[in-house]
């Protein structure tokens, strides 16, 4: 048996979701990650998992729907989905990444790539987030197909190296390695907290954007508790302290710092500008389609959800290596998502600032040229982050 | 597209146009391990292709199902996940298409039989068999070559080998498969009518280690794998099919047989398996590898302990004609006549099933048929006649 991936799905148990003794495991993987689902499995079932379902995933399947199929079956949600995805509620969840041919829809009208989302699904699993009740965590599932997009070869065993460092598996005890780096990541989120910003301007090459923050969003960053008291860790890696903005206010440019995979095509330099909190233009190099499609055809999709803080301090920016994955890369630098916002981020009722959309997409921003600054109330800037370093004390 | 390719879509076109037969407009539920994702793939293609309205698909891991065996609680081993319900309903109306071809025949190998045995989710299997005895579902199975499969028959893993033996059987050497496919299940009909014409009160075996009389059912009628939906939709449930089938009598079995050829059966392989028969119920069960599988579905299982079909098989077969053993009970049981423990098959009715039927959550089919089997029609009035000798049928048609 494979030690390190066994290794690797038992921190992904135990710290990640954090599966707790009875809990059913959903485990959401590609079909070509079965080596590791089937590791996760054999954890989950050892951390004392009732059950543990999994449901594979084929992008071919897929890319057959959206070429042969007619048009309603690309926002279709069978019942049998609908039913998985909702009996996920009170127990705990893995989704694996790491595409293993991200370009594999690249060929197909993006429209209809963008429009191919089962919406009803989408919309239970947006419930759930919104009250936080089930324990999950995202993590990558090295493959050949995503090895040779990150090298230009399929070597899987560097890949494997790679993640294996951003996930730390190689401090002597990573559970303890981890409590301590969530820790760090946490003290960022209370000095932010702390500051109450009422909105961050970023400068940078290509980028001039102010966004406005709500003053009953929390920043977080690490890992949280579920509605009944479980703590877990969303994502691993995770190197970022994030917030929900102020849908209605954003104004200004933002260019993409690194190229995006996203529905098996990849977007590179999205150039978004904004006037009054939407998108009113879309530019990119490659996939901006597939963008203008999400804007056109999802609600609020045209409005930002998340706004996330990242320096260099970070492992997968220490490992200097592009993913083309948006767990690792958005952990890499700072990140803006388009789409939904976070309602777990707020004590009451997150009111009409936060974006509701059934959609959340991650892009990333950050660089060393990037400068960021917190807006205080009283027109105050106070930096934030220059040179990818943090600036607050 | 490269040769392989190609083969591969005209056999997943095969699958669904002759097998399945998809109807534009309907959802199809295509399920199979995740080593067929290339014949999966495949097959949901052709099923767009056919009008499919949505292609549902469900990869099942063997590697998962040891994980609940081997390390999950006891009460995993019969739990019917909601959602396994309702995909399984979700099938009425609808089309069906699975894959088998076990990559890994002995995974569960070191496992406890027992455990194995019992690992079944209940609710869903029994919603499944419904939803077929009620006709409502056009479906098929296939085989999909894997190098694990390949290694099982070939002894090396040589998928290209395999994937000629099954397209032999598949017919897809024939100019036109459709059509070869439509005389082979007219040559099968006309045998399965003239059997049902004699009436034959029973069958009885013969052979090495078999001395067995089984009785059948007058409502009951022979038939090929070729049904028809209650909705007018025909379909051919296996590929290949090569056997005639009945429902026989669960309640008149006795005697001894002995199997043929070794069974692949949920990860492991049941090796000469002997079961004795008494007032129609299982009352001995042995076996060189295996035995105590089969014996926790016996004890287990509501009915496993008695007959839910017979079914003869000559050497015309081209499952037999390959002289292989595929280590897959689709293909097996098309080599040679075989009888299977547990649930009957509505499909030998015409209206509502005989209580003789048997009824029950599992089904397994293993092979007693060889060189040496003698099949006998017992008529009502004891006379007996040859239907099988030296693997050649004996009637007329």
């Amino acid at each position: 048996m494979d030690e390190r991936l066994e290794r690797y799905a038992e921190l992904v148990v135990r710290v990640g979701t954090n599966v707790q003794p009875g809990q059913e495991v959903f485990l959401l993987s590609a079909v070509e990650h079965h080596e590791l689902t089937r590791a996760l499995a054999r954890q989950a079932y050892r951390a004392g998992a009732s059950y543990v379902h999994v449901r594979y995933n084929d992008g071919h399947t897929r890319r057959a729907m959206i070429e042969l199929g007619p048009d309603e079956a690309l926002t279709y949600s069978p019942e049998w989905l609908k039913t998985f995805t909702a009996s996920m509620s009170g127990n705990a969840m893995i989704a694996t990444t790491g595409d293993p041919e991200p370009e594999l829809l690249a060929d197909l009208d993006g429209e209809r790539v963008g429009r191919a989302v089962p919406q009803e699904i989408v919309q239970i699993r947006v419930q759930q987030l919104t009250e936080n009740n089930v324990n999950w965590c995202g993590v990558g599932a090295p493959n050949e197909g995503w090895a040779r997009q990150v090298f230009g070869e399929p070597d899987v065993e560097r890949l494997w190296e790679k993640v294996a460092f951003c996930m730390r598996l190689d401090e002597p005890d990573p559970v303890e390695a981890w409590r301590e780096h969530l820790e760090r990541l946490a003290e960022r989120a209370t000095q932010l907290n702390d500051l109450h910003p009422d909105a961050l301007r970023y400068r940078g090459p290509g980028t001039d954007l102010t966004v406005g923050l709500l003053s009953a969003a929390r920043w977080m960053a690490g890992g949280g508790d579920t509605s009944t008291g479980i703590y877990y860790v969303a994502n691993m890696p995770t190197e970022e302290v994030f917030t929900s903005p102020d849908a209605r206010r954003t104004e200004g440019t933002i260019r993409s710092s690194l190229p995006l995979a996203l529905s098996g095509q990849v977007v590179r330099g999205l150039e978004l500008t904004f006037e009054q909190g939407r998108a009113v233009r879309v530019e990119a190099e490659t996939g901006a389609d597939l963008v203008r499609s999400h804007f056109a055809t999802i609600e609020n999709a045209d409005r930002l959800g998340e706004v996330a803080l990242v320096t260099k301090e970070s492992r997968v920016g220490q490992s200097a290596t592009l993913f083309h994955d948006t767990l690792f890369d958005e952990n890499a630098t700072c990140h803006i998502a388009y789409g939904a916002g976070f309602p777990f981020l707020f004590d009451t009722d997150p009111g009409e600032g936060l974006n509701v959309a059934n959609m959340h997409v991650d892009f990333m921003v950050g660089g060393v040229e990037l400068e960021v600054d917190a807006v205080l109330a009283d027109g105050t800037e106070v930096p934030l982050i220059r040179g990818e370093e943090w600036q607050l004390a | 597209m490269s040769d392989s390719g190609e083969r591969l879509e005209r056999y997943a076109e095969l699958a669904v146009r002759v097998g399945a037969n998809v109807q534009p407009g309907q959802e199809v539920f295509v399920h199979g391990f995740v080593e067929h994702a290339e014949l999966i793939r495949a097959l949901t293609r052709q099923s767009y292709r056919a009008g499919a309205a949505y292609v549902n698909v469900r990869y099942e891991d063997q590697h998962i199902r040891r994980a609940m065996i081997e390390l999950g609680p006891d009460q995993a081993l019969t739990y019917s996940p909601e959602w396994l319900n309702t995909w399984a309903e979700a099938m009425a109306g609808n089309a069906q298409l699975g894959t088998s071809g076990n990559p890994e025949p002995e995974l569960l190998a070191d496992l406890e039989g027992e455990r194995v045995g019992r690992a079944m989710p209940l609710e869903a299997a029994e919603i499944a068999r419904r939803m077929h005895g009620e006709h409502r579902v056009n479906w098929c199975g296939v085989g999909a070559p894997t190098e694990g499969w390949a290694r099982e028959v070939l002894g090396e893993p040589d998928v290209e080998q395999l994937w000629e033996l099954v397209a032999f059987c598949f017919r897809l050497d024939e100019p036109d498969p459709v059509e070869a496919w439509r005389e082979h299940l007219d040559r099968l009909d006309a045998r399965a009518a003239a059997l049902t014409e004699r009436r034959p009160d029973a069958l009885r075996y013969r052979g090495p280690g078999t001395d067995f009389t089984v009785g059948l059912l007058p409502s009951a009628h022979w038939g090929s794998a070729r049904f028809r939906t209650a909705g007018g939709i025909d379909y051919v449930a296996n590929m290949p099919t090569e056997e005639i089938f009945i429902t026989p009598d669960s309640r008149r079995a006795e005697g001894t047989l002995r199997s043929t050829l070794p069974l692949s059966l949920g990860g492991q392989m049941i090796r000469d398996l002997q079961l004795t028969f008494e007032d129609g119920r299982i009352v001995q069960a042995e076996a060189e590898s295996g035995a105590d599988l089969v014996r926790s579905h016996l004890a287990t299982i509501e009915n496993a302990d008695r007959l839910g079909e017979l079914a003869l098989v000559t050497k015309e077969s081209r499952v037999g004609q390959t002289g292989k053993l595929f280590y897959n009970t689709l293909f097996d049981e098309n080599a040679t006549c075989h009888i299977a423990y547990g649930f009957g098959l509505p499909y030998s009715f015409d209206g509502e099933p005989d209580e003789g039927m048997n009824v029950s959550n599992v089904h397994v089919d293993f092979m007693v048929g060889g060189p040496a089997l003698e099949v006998d029609a017992v008529m009502a009035d004891g006379t007996e006649v040859p239907l099988i000798r030296n693997e050649e049928w004996q009637l007329a048609a």
